[in-house]
Protein backbone atom coordinates (compact mmCIF):
# COMPACT_ATOMS: atom_id res chain seq x y z
CA UNK A 1 0.00 0.00 0.00
CA UNK A 2 0.91 3.33 -0.70
CA UNK A 3 1.12 6.39 1.46
CA UNK A 4 -1.50 8.73 0.06
CA UNK A 5 -2.67 10.85 3.14
CA UNK A 6 -1.56 11.81 6.14
CA UNK A 7 -2.73 9.94 8.96
CA UNK A 8 -3.14 13.14 10.95
CA UNK A 9 -5.71 14.33 8.39
CA UNK A 10 -7.77 11.19 8.28
CA UNK A 11 -7.50 11.27 11.96
CA UNK A 12 -9.26 14.65 11.78
CA UNK A 13 -11.35 14.37 8.54
CA UNK A 14 -12.84 10.75 10.25
CA UNK A 15 -14.09 13.04 13.45
CA UNK A 16 -15.37 15.88 11.56
CA UNK A 17 -17.31 13.93 9.38
CA UNK A 18 -18.80 11.76 12.60
CA UNK A 19 -19.62 14.60 14.28
CA UNK A 20 -21.69 16.43 11.56
CA UNK A 21 -23.45 13.20 11.44
CA UNK A 22 -23.80 13.05 15.55
CA UNK A 23 -25.44 16.17 15.10
CA UNK A 24 -28.26 15.21 12.33
CA UNK A 25 -28.57 11.88 14.66
CA UNK A 26 -29.03 13.94 17.70
CA UNK A 27 -31.60 16.30 15.81
CA UNK A 28 -33.67 13.65 14.80
CA UNK A 29 -33.50 12.18 18.20
CA UNK A 30 -35.17 15.34 19.80
CA UNK A 31 -37.79 15.24 17.22
CA UNK A 32 -38.32 11.64 17.42
CA UNK A 33 -38.37 12.57 21.54
CA UNK A 34 -40.64 15.40 21.20
CA UNK A 35 -43.46 14.52 19.03
CA UNK A 36 -43.59 11.17 19.37
CA UNK A 37 -41.71 8.60 21.95
CA UNK A 38 -41.60 10.51 25.11
CA UNK A 39 -40.50 8.41 27.69
CA UNK A 40 -36.67 8.05 27.48
CA UNK A 41 -37.15 4.03 28.57
CA UNK A 42 -39.12 3.54 25.80
CA UNK A 43 -37.62 5.03 23.36
CA UNK A 44 -34.27 3.58 24.64
CA UNK A 45 -35.55 -0.12 23.82
CA UNK A 46 -37.10 0.47 20.93
CA UNK A 47 -34.35 2.60 19.23
CA UNK A 48 -32.42 -0.63 20.07
CA UNK A 49 -34.94 -3.26 18.82
CA UNK A 50 -34.98 -1.68 15.28
CA UNK A 51 -31.73 -0.61 15.27
CA UNK A 52 -30.14 -3.76 15.61
CA UNK A 53 -32.07 -5.16 12.39
CA UNK A 54 -30.67 -2.10 10.70
CA UNK A 55 -27.50 -2.61 11.80
CA UNK A 56 -27.26 -6.19 10.42
CA UNK A 57 -29.00 -4.81 7.47
CA UNK A 58 -26.12 -2.21 6.54
CA UNK A 59 -23.68 -4.26 7.76
CA UNK A 60 -24.29 -7.19 5.32
CA UNK A 61 -25.37 -4.47 2.68
CA UNK A 62 -21.29 -3.60 3.05
CA UNK A 63 -20.36 -7.05 2.76
CA UNK A 64 -20.90 -7.28 -0.90
CA UNK A 65 -17.97 -7.54 -2.78
CA UNK A 66 -17.56 -5.45 -5.36
CA UNK A 67 -14.65 -5.40 -7.94
CA UNK A 68 -12.63 -7.23 -5.45
CA UNK A 69 -13.79 -5.47 -2.29
CA UNK A 70 -16.32 -4.93 -0.11
CA UNK A 71 -18.29 -1.72 -0.30
CA UNK A 72 -17.68 -1.54 3.15
CA UNK A 73 -13.73 -1.18 2.40
CA UNK A 74 -14.26 2.27 0.96
CA UNK A 75 -15.21 2.94 4.78
CA UNK A 76 -12.69 0.92 6.56
CA UNK A 77 -9.96 -0.44 4.38
CA UNK A 78 -9.74 -2.98 7.47
CA UNK A 79 -13.12 -4.30 6.54
CA UNK A 80 -13.81 -7.46 4.90
CA UNK A 81 -17.23 -8.87 5.92
CA UNK A 82 -19.47 -9.61 8.78
CA UNK A 83 -18.14 -11.94 11.38
CA UNK A 84 -18.57 -13.59 14.39
CA UNK A 85 -16.56 -12.34 17.16
CA UNK A 86 -13.52 -14.14 18.19
CA UNK A 87 -13.06 -14.99 22.36
CA UNK A 88 -10.50 -12.42 22.53
CA UNK A 89 -12.70 -9.72 21.90
CA UNK A 90 -15.92 -11.15 23.85
CA UNK A 91 -14.68 -9.26 27.71
CA UNK A 92 -14.37 -5.96 25.17
CA UNK A 93 -17.17 -5.89 23.45
CA UNK A 94 -19.27 -6.78 26.72
CA UNK A 95 -17.67 -3.60 28.94
CA UNK A 96 -18.35 -1.61 25.46
CA UNK A 97 -22.14 -2.92 25.55
CA UNK A 98 -22.76 -1.92 29.17
CA UNK A 99 -21.05 1.84 28.58
CA UNK A 100 -23.66 2.09 25.47
CA UNK A 101 -26.22 0.97 27.42
CA UNK A 102 -25.74 3.08 30.11
CA UNK A 103 -25.24 6.31 28.23
CA UNK A 104 -28.15 5.74 25.71
CA UNK A 105 -30.33 6.10 29.08
CA UNK A 106 -28.79 8.83 29.95
CA UNK A 107 -28.68 10.41 26.75
CA UNK A 108 -32.66 9.67 26.28
CA UNK A 109 -33.22 11.03 29.66
CA UNK A 110 -31.74 14.24 28.76
CA UNK A 111 -32.87 14.72 25.90
CA UNK A 112 -36.67 14.13 27.12
CA UNK A 113 -35.67 16.89 29.65
CA UNK A 114 -33.86 19.63 27.19
CA UNK A 115 -35.33 18.75 23.65
CA UNK A 116 -32.76 21.68 22.47
CA UNK A 117 -29.88 19.30 20.66
CA UNK A 118 -27.93 22.62 21.25
CA UNK A 119 -28.52 22.00 24.67
CA UNK A 120 -27.68 18.48 25.03
CA UNK A 121 -25.00 18.07 22.74
CA UNK A 122 -22.44 20.12 24.62
CA UNK A 123 -22.81 17.77 27.85
CA UNK A 124 -21.00 15.15 26.03
CA UNK A 125 -17.92 17.30 25.57
CA UNK A 126 -17.40 17.56 29.46
CA UNK A 127 -16.35 13.14 29.08
CA UNK A 128 -12.73 14.48 28.13
CA UNK A 129 -11.91 15.18 31.78
CA UNK A 130 -12.97 11.64 32.43
CA UNK A 131 -10.88 10.45 29.44
CA UNK A 132 -7.84 12.17 30.30
CA UNK A 133 -7.70 10.86 33.61
CA UNK A 134 -8.26 7.26 32.60
CA UNK A 135 -5.76 7.35 29.90
CA UNK A 136 -2.96 9.23 32.20
CA UNK A 137 -3.65 5.85 34.34
CA UNK A 138 -4.40 3.33 32.02
CA UNK A 139 -1.49 4.68 28.78
CA UNK A 140 1.14 5.49 30.60
CA UNK A 141 0.66 9.25 29.43
CA UNK A 142 0.19 11.69 32.07
CA UNK A 143 -1.96 14.69 30.88
CA UNK A 144 0.70 17.94 30.29
CA UNK A 145 -0.42 21.30 31.13
CA UNK A 146 -1.65 21.83 27.67
CA UNK A 147 -3.97 19.07 27.72
CA UNK A 148 -5.09 20.02 30.63
CA UNK A 149 -5.80 23.76 29.98
CA UNK A 150 -7.82 22.57 26.71
CA UNK A 151 -9.45 20.04 28.70
CA UNK A 152 -10.31 23.50 30.89
CA UNK A 153 -11.67 25.09 27.90
CA UNK A 154 -13.66 22.74 26.76
CA UNK A 155 -15.64 21.75 29.85
CA UNK A 156 -16.16 25.44 30.50
CA UNK A 157 -17.10 25.87 27.07
CA UNK A 158 -19.79 23.27 26.78
CA UNK A 159 -21.05 24.17 30.10
CA UNK A 160 -21.89 27.64 28.40
CA UNK A 161 -22.80 26.34 25.26
CA UNK A 162 -25.42 24.18 26.66
CA UNK A 163 -27.05 26.58 29.33
CA UNK A 164 -30.85 26.31 28.86
CA UNK A 165 -31.95 29.66 27.54
CA UNK A 166 -34.53 29.72 30.36
CA UNK A 167 -31.87 30.07 32.81
CA UNK A 168 -32.60 27.26 34.74
CA UNK A 169 -30.38 24.56 36.03
CA UNK A 170 -31.59 20.72 36.67
CA UNK A 171 -29.67 19.43 39.35
CA UNK A 172 -31.77 15.47 38.57
CA UNK A 173 -30.51 15.79 34.56
CA UNK A 174 -26.81 17.28 35.66
CA UNK A 175 -26.18 14.33 37.84
CA UNK A 176 -27.04 12.34 35.49
CA UNK A 177 -24.77 13.15 33.01
CA UNK A 178 -21.53 14.00 35.60
CA UNK A 179 -22.54 10.38 37.09
CA UNK A 180 -24.66 7.96 34.06
CA UNK A 181 -24.10 9.52 31.17
CA UNK A 182 -20.92 10.60 30.65
CA UNK A 183 -19.15 7.65 32.82
CA UNK A 184 -20.85 5.13 29.94
CA UNK A 185 -19.29 7.34 27.38
CA UNK A 186 -15.92 6.52 28.75
CA UNK A 187 -15.96 2.55 28.98
CA UNK A 188 -17.70 2.87 25.66
CA UNK A 189 -15.08 4.79 24.20
CA UNK A 190 -12.08 2.90 25.85
CA UNK A 191 -13.40 -0.69 25.16
CA UNK A 192 -14.32 0.35 21.40
CA UNK A 193 -10.59 1.75 21.00
CA UNK A 194 -8.99 -0.90 22.80
CA UNK A 195 -11.11 -3.98 20.39
CA UNK A 196 -9.93 -1.30 17.57
CA UNK A 197 -6.16 -1.48 18.04
CA UNK A 198 -6.61 -5.74 18.35
CA UNK A 199 -5.43 -7.42 15.72
CA UNK A 200 -7.85 -10.51 14.06
CA UNK A 201 -6.02 -13.20 11.97
CA UNK A 202 -3.00 -10.77 12.26
CA UNK A 203 -4.99 -7.79 10.39
CA UNK A 204 -6.15 -4.42 12.05
CA UNK A 205 -9.80 -4.80 13.94
CA UNK A 206 -12.54 -3.33 11.70
CA UNK A 207 -15.10 -0.69 12.72
CA UNK A 208 -18.05 -2.18 11.08
CA UNK A 209 -17.52 -5.16 12.67
CA UNK A 210 -17.37 -3.81 16.09
CA UNK A 211 -20.37 -1.14 15.49
CA UNK A 212 -22.30 -4.59 14.62
CA UNK A 213 -21.53 -6.07 17.62
CA UNK A 214 -21.84 -3.39 19.80
CA UNK A 215 -25.54 -2.76 18.98
CA UNK A 216 -26.20 -6.55 19.58
CA UNK A 217 -24.79 -6.66 22.99
CA UNK A 218 -26.46 -2.87 23.67
CA UNK A 219 -29.62 -4.43 22.50
CA UNK A 220 -29.64 -7.20 24.87
CA UNK A 221 -28.51 -5.50 28.11
CA UNK A 222 -31.02 -2.36 27.90
CA UNK A 223 -33.78 -5.20 26.96
CA UNK A 224 -32.78 -6.90 30.10
CA UNK A 225 -32.38 -3.60 32.37
CA UNK A 226 -35.67 -2.08 31.08
CA UNK A 227 -37.15 -5.77 31.78
CA UNK A 228 -36.48 -5.82 35.04
CA UNK A 229 -37.31 -1.73 35.61
CA UNK A 230 -40.95 -2.27 34.49
CA UNK A 231 -42.14 -4.86 32.12
CA UNK A 232 -44.90 -2.66 30.94
CA UNK A 233 -42.57 -0.44 29.72
CA UNK A 234 -40.66 -3.26 27.84
CA UNK A 235 -44.11 -4.47 26.39
CA UNK A 236 -44.73 -0.44 24.86
CA UNK A 237 -40.89 -0.63 23.41
CA UNK A 238 -42.06 -3.23 21.75
CA UNK A 239 -45.42 -1.81 20.11
CA UNK A 240 -43.22 1.49 19.88
CA UNK A 241 -40.89 -0.48 17.51
CA UNK A 242 -43.24 -1.49 15.59
CA UNK A 243 -45.21 1.82 15.23
CA UNK A 244 -42.87 4.46 14.97
CA UNK A 245 -40.19 1.71 12.93
CA UNK A 246 -39.58 4.16 9.52
CA UNK A 247 -38.41 7.25 12.13
CA UNK A 248 -36.01 4.90 14.58
CA UNK A 249 -34.28 3.14 11.19
CA UNK A 250 -33.58 6.57 10.38
CA UNK A 251 -31.92 7.45 13.21
CA UNK A 252 -29.83 4.07 13.79
CA UNK A 253 -29.17 4.04 9.99
CA UNK A 254 -27.56 7.56 10.30
CA UNK A 255 -26.02 6.85 13.95
CA UNK A 256 -24.39 3.67 12.21
CA UNK A 257 -22.39 5.55 9.89
CA UNK A 258 -21.61 8.41 13.02
CA UNK A 259 -20.14 5.42 15.11
CA UNK A 260 -18.34 3.88 12.56
CA UNK A 261 -16.15 6.94 11.09
CA UNK A 262 -15.37 7.32 15.16
CA UNK A 263 -14.51 3.73 15.75
CA UNK A 264 -12.13 4.22 12.65
CA UNK A 265 -10.64 7.45 14.52
CA UNK A 266 -10.38 5.90 17.63
CA UNK A 267 -7.72 3.62 16.07
CA UNK A 268 -5.74 6.45 14.60
CA UNK A 269 -5.93 8.37 18.09
CA UNK A 270 -6.37 9.06 21.66
CA UNK A 271 -9.57 8.50 22.76
CA UNK A 272 -9.33 12.14 24.47
CA UNK A 273 -8.02 13.72 21.52
CA UNK A 274 -10.60 11.99 19.23
CA UNK A 275 -13.38 13.37 21.85
CA UNK A 276 -11.95 17.36 21.90
CA UNK A 277 -12.30 17.23 17.53
CA UNK A 278 -15.81 15.51 17.80
CA UNK A 279 -16.73 18.86 20.07
CA UNK A 280 -17.13 20.05 17.12
CA UNK A 281 -20.38 18.59 16.71
CA UNK A 282 -22.10 21.05 19.27
CA UNK A 283 -21.50 24.02 15.69
CA UNK A 284 -22.88 21.51 13.43
CA UNK A 285 -26.04 21.39 15.10
CA UNK A 286 -26.36 25.38 15.79
CA UNK A 287 -28.38 25.31 12.07
CA UNK A 288 -30.79 22.26 13.04
CA UNK A 289 -31.45 23.59 16.69
CA UNK A 290 -32.76 26.87 14.77
CA UNK A 291 -34.30 25.24 12.31
CA UNK A 292 -36.09 22.40 14.77
CA UNK A 293 -37.17 25.67 17.18
CA UNK A 294 -39.31 26.62 15.03
CA UNK A 295 -41.62 23.73 15.18
CA UNK A 296 -40.94 22.84 18.89
CA UNK A 297 -41.67 24.32 21.98
CA UNK A 298 -37.85 25.72 22.53
CA UNK A 299 -35.78 28.80 21.59
CA UNK A 300 -32.58 29.52 20.40
CA UNK A 301 -32.58 33.00 20.47
CA UNK A 302 -34.99 34.49 22.84
CA UNK A 303 -32.83 35.93 25.21
CA UNK A 304 -29.55 38.15 23.81
CA UNK A 305 -27.45 37.96 27.09
CA UNK A 306 -28.33 33.94 27.32
CA UNK A 307 -27.62 33.52 23.57
CA UNK A 308 -24.33 35.51 23.96
CA UNK A 309 -22.84 33.31 26.67
CA UNK A 310 -24.19 30.29 24.36
CA UNK A 311 -22.02 31.39 21.47
CA UNK A 312 -19.13 32.66 23.94
CA UNK A 313 -19.30 28.52 25.16
CA UNK A 314 -19.15 27.14 21.88
CA UNK A 315 -16.39 29.63 21.10
CA UNK A 316 -14.18 28.28 24.03
CA UNK A 317 -14.98 24.63 22.43
CA UNK A 318 -13.44 25.79 19.62
CA UNK A 319 -10.60 27.18 20.91
CA UNK A 320 -9.84 23.81 23.44
CA UNK A 321 -10.36 21.30 20.20
CA UNK A 322 -7.53 23.53 18.32
CA UNK A 323 -5.16 23.70 21.16
CA UNK A 324 -5.34 20.03 21.22
CA UNK A 325 -5.20 19.62 17.67
CA UNK A 326 -2.46 22.13 17.24
CA UNK A 327 0.01 21.09 20.15
CA UNK A 328 2.19 17.93 19.51
CA UNK A 329 5.56 17.19 19.42
CA UNK A 330 7.57 14.12 17.83
CA UNK A 331 10.94 13.27 17.64
CA UNK A 332 12.91 10.30 17.94
CA UNK A 333 16.08 9.62 19.73
CA UNK A 334 18.68 7.80 18.57
CA UNK A 335 20.82 6.03 21.56
CA UNK A 336 24.15 4.33 21.91
CA UNK A 337 24.91 1.92 24.68
CA UNK A 338 27.78 1.58 26.68
CA UNK A 339 30.20 -1.63 26.68
CA UNK A 340 28.57 -4.64 28.77
CA UNK A 341 25.17 -2.98 28.92
CA UNK A 342 22.04 -5.62 28.03
CA UNK A 343 20.12 -4.01 25.30
CA UNK A 344 17.13 -6.13 26.41
CA UNK A 345 17.09 -3.98 30.18
CA UNK A 346 18.09 -0.58 28.24
CA UNK A 347 14.74 -0.96 25.76
CA UNK A 348 13.05 -1.58 28.73
CA UNK A 349 14.13 1.41 30.76
CA UNK A 350 13.70 3.70 28.27
CA UNK A 351 10.22 1.85 27.61
CA UNK A 352 9.21 2.89 31.26
CA UNK A 353 10.02 7.27 30.89
CA UNK A 354 6.47 8.88 29.90
CA UNK A 355 6.32 9.94 26.63
CA UNK A 356 8.24 7.44 24.87
CA UNK A 357 5.35 5.51 22.31
CA UNK A 358 8.22 2.81 20.67
CA UNK A 359 11.01 1.78 21.66
CA UNK A 360 13.65 -0.56 19.33
CA UNK A 361 16.78 -2.18 19.75
CA UNK A 362 18.30 -1.67 16.08
CA UNK A 363 21.32 -3.74 14.63
CA UNK A 364 23.61 -1.38 12.72
CA UNK A 365 24.89 2.19 13.70
CA UNK A 366 22.64 2.31 16.49
CA UNK A 367 21.88 0.18 19.52
CA UNK A 368 18.22 1.64 20.33
CA UNK A 369 15.69 3.95 19.14
CA UNK A 370 13.11 5.78 21.25
CA UNK A 371 9.78 7.04 19.41
CA UNK A 372 8.90 10.23 21.51
CA UNK A 373 5.33 12.14 21.29
CA UNK A 374 5.04 14.83 24.25
CA UNK A 375 2.70 18.35 23.90
CA UNK A 376 5.91 21.09 24.02
CA UNK A 377 9.69 20.64 23.48
CA UNK A 378 10.05 21.97 27.11
CA UNK A 379 8.45 18.73 28.25
CA UNK A 380 10.96 16.72 25.87
CA UNK A 381 13.64 17.94 27.90
CA UNK A 382 11.95 17.57 31.57
CA UNK A 383 10.35 14.39 30.93
CA UNK A 384 12.91 12.53 28.35
CA UNK A 385 16.60 14.09 27.87
CA UNK A 386 16.55 14.56 31.87
CA UNK A 387 15.39 10.82 32.73
CA UNK A 388 17.73 9.47 29.79
CA UNK A 389 20.62 11.32 31.20
CA UNK A 390 19.80 9.50 34.59
CA UNK A 391 20.13 5.93 32.53
CA UNK A 392 23.61 4.13 33.33
CA UNK A 393 24.23 2.31 30.52
CA UNK A 394 23.52 4.84 27.85
CA UNK A 395 26.63 6.35 26.29
CA UNK A 396 25.67 9.00 23.88
CA UNK A 397 22.07 9.78 22.11
CA UNK A 398 21.00 12.15 19.63
CA UNK A 399 17.58 13.77 19.33
CA UNK A 400 15.98 14.38 15.84
CA UNK A 401 12.76 16.21 16.20
CA UNK A 402 10.03 15.35 13.49
CA UNK A 403 9.09 18.40 11.33
CA UNK A 404 6.34 16.17 9.18
CA UNK A 405 5.35 12.74 9.10
CA UNK A 406 3.23 10.59 6.40
CA UNK A 407 2.12 7.11 8.15
CA UNK A 408 0.08 3.98 6.21
CA UNK A 409 -3.18 3.81 7.10
CA UNK B 1 7.78 -9.76 9.37
CA UNK B 2 11.11 -7.99 9.44
CA UNK B 3 11.12 -4.30 10.29
CA UNK B 4 13.63 -1.74 9.91
CA UNK B 5 14.47 1.80 9.85
CA UNK B 6 15.93 3.64 7.01
CA UNK B 7 17.74 6.41 7.73
CA UNK B 8 18.55 9.08 4.93
CA UNK B 9 21.04 11.87 4.42
CA UNK B 10 19.57 14.35 1.96
CA UNK B 11 21.77 16.94 -1.07
CA UNK B 12 20.65 20.30 -0.68
CA UNK B 13 17.03 21.35 -2.07
CA UNK B 14 16.29 17.28 -3.06
CA UNK B 15 13.53 17.21 -0.41
CA UNK B 16 10.27 17.35 -2.03
CA UNK B 17 11.36 15.34 -5.03
CA UNK B 18 12.41 12.70 -2.77
CA UNK B 19 9.61 12.53 -0.56
CA UNK B 20 7.12 12.65 -3.84
CA UNK B 21 8.90 9.42 -4.70
CA UNK B 22 9.53 7.45 -1.10
CA UNK B 23 5.58 7.89 -0.56
CA UNK B 24 5.38 5.88 -3.83
CA UNK B 25 7.22 2.99 -2.76
CA UNK B 26 5.32 -0.02 -0.98
CA UNK B 27 6.66 -1.49 2.11
CA UNK B 28 7.37 1.81 3.24
CA UNK B 29 5.16 1.97 6.41
CA UNK B 30 6.25 5.81 7.71
CA UNK B 31 7.90 8.98 6.26
CA UNK B 32 9.37 11.59 8.65
CA UNK B 33 11.03 14.89 8.14
CA UNK B 34 13.72 14.94 10.83
CA UNK B 35 16.18 17.75 12.03
CA UNK B 36 19.37 16.72 13.42
CA UNK B 37 21.90 13.90 11.66
CA UNK B 38 19.40 12.60 8.70
CA UNK B 39 16.91 14.70 7.22
CA UNK B 40 14.53 11.68 6.62
CA UNK B 41 13.61 8.48 8.69
CA UNK B 42 11.72 5.97 6.99
CA UNK B 43 10.35 3.10 8.65
CA UNK B 44 10.33 0.04 6.53
CA UNK B 45 8.29 -3.66 7.09
CA UNK B 46 9.20 -6.59 4.89
CA UNK B 47 8.03 -10.55 4.39
CA UNK B 48 12.14 -10.97 3.77
CA UNK B 49 15.75 -9.81 3.99
CA UNK B 50 15.59 -10.12 0.09
CA UNK B 51 13.01 -7.59 0.08
CA UNK B 52 14.33 -5.14 2.58
CA UNK B 53 17.29 -5.31 -0.32
CA UNK B 54 14.65 -4.11 -3.06
CA UNK B 55 13.28 -1.26 -0.76
CA UNK B 56 16.57 -0.03 -0.39
CA UNK B 57 17.59 -0.05 -3.53
CA UNK B 58 14.75 1.81 -4.79
CA UNK B 59 15.14 4.43 -2.13
CA UNK B 60 19.02 4.92 -3.36
CA UNK B 61 17.85 5.24 -6.93
CA UNK B 62 15.16 7.95 -6.16
CA UNK B 63 17.45 10.69 -6.68
CA UNK B 64 18.93 13.43 -4.29
CA UNK B 65 20.10 10.58 -1.74
CA UNK B 66 23.59 11.26 -0.25
CA UNK B 67 23.38 8.56 1.43
CA UNK B 68 21.51 6.27 3.44
CA UNK B 69 21.58 3.92 6.93
CA UNK B 70 19.63 0.69 7.15
CA UNK B 71 18.99 -0.30 10.96
CA UNK B 72 16.93 -3.62 11.33
CA UNK B 73 14.96 -3.85 14.34
CA UNK B 74 15.60 -6.57 16.64
CA UNK B 75 13.04 -5.99 19.23
CA UNK B 76 10.02 -3.56 19.42
CA UNK B 77 8.01 -2.42 22.36
CA UNK B 78 5.65 0.01 21.48
CA UNK B 79 1.67 1.49 22.50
Amino acid sequence: MRIRIRKRYLFYILLTASSLIAAVTTSIDGVISYFYIKNPWIFCVSVFLVGVFITIFLSLFLSIPVGGKSIGSRIDPSFRRVRLIKRDEVGYHVMAGIGNTVNTLGYFYILSVFIDPSAVLPFFQVVILYLLITESLSEKDTPTLAEIESSIIVTFGAIMASISLSGEINVMALLVIFLIMNPGWVVLAIYQRKLKLMKINKKPNDSINIRLWNVIFTTVFTSVIVLLYSRTYFIDSIRTASKYYPWLSLTMGVTFFAYVLYIRALGLGKASISQAVKASTIIFVIPFSILLSRYMDFSFSANPTLLIIKIMGIVLVVLGVMTFALTEVKAYVFINAKGNQSIDELTKKIWHIRGVTAVSALAGKHDVLAKIRIRTLGKGYERIIRKLEGIDGIEKFSWESILKEWEEI
Amino acid sequence: MIKAYVLILLYVGKLEEVLDKLRKIENIKSIAVTTGDYDIITRVSVEKLEELMEVTDKIQLAGGIKRTTTSVIEKEIEL
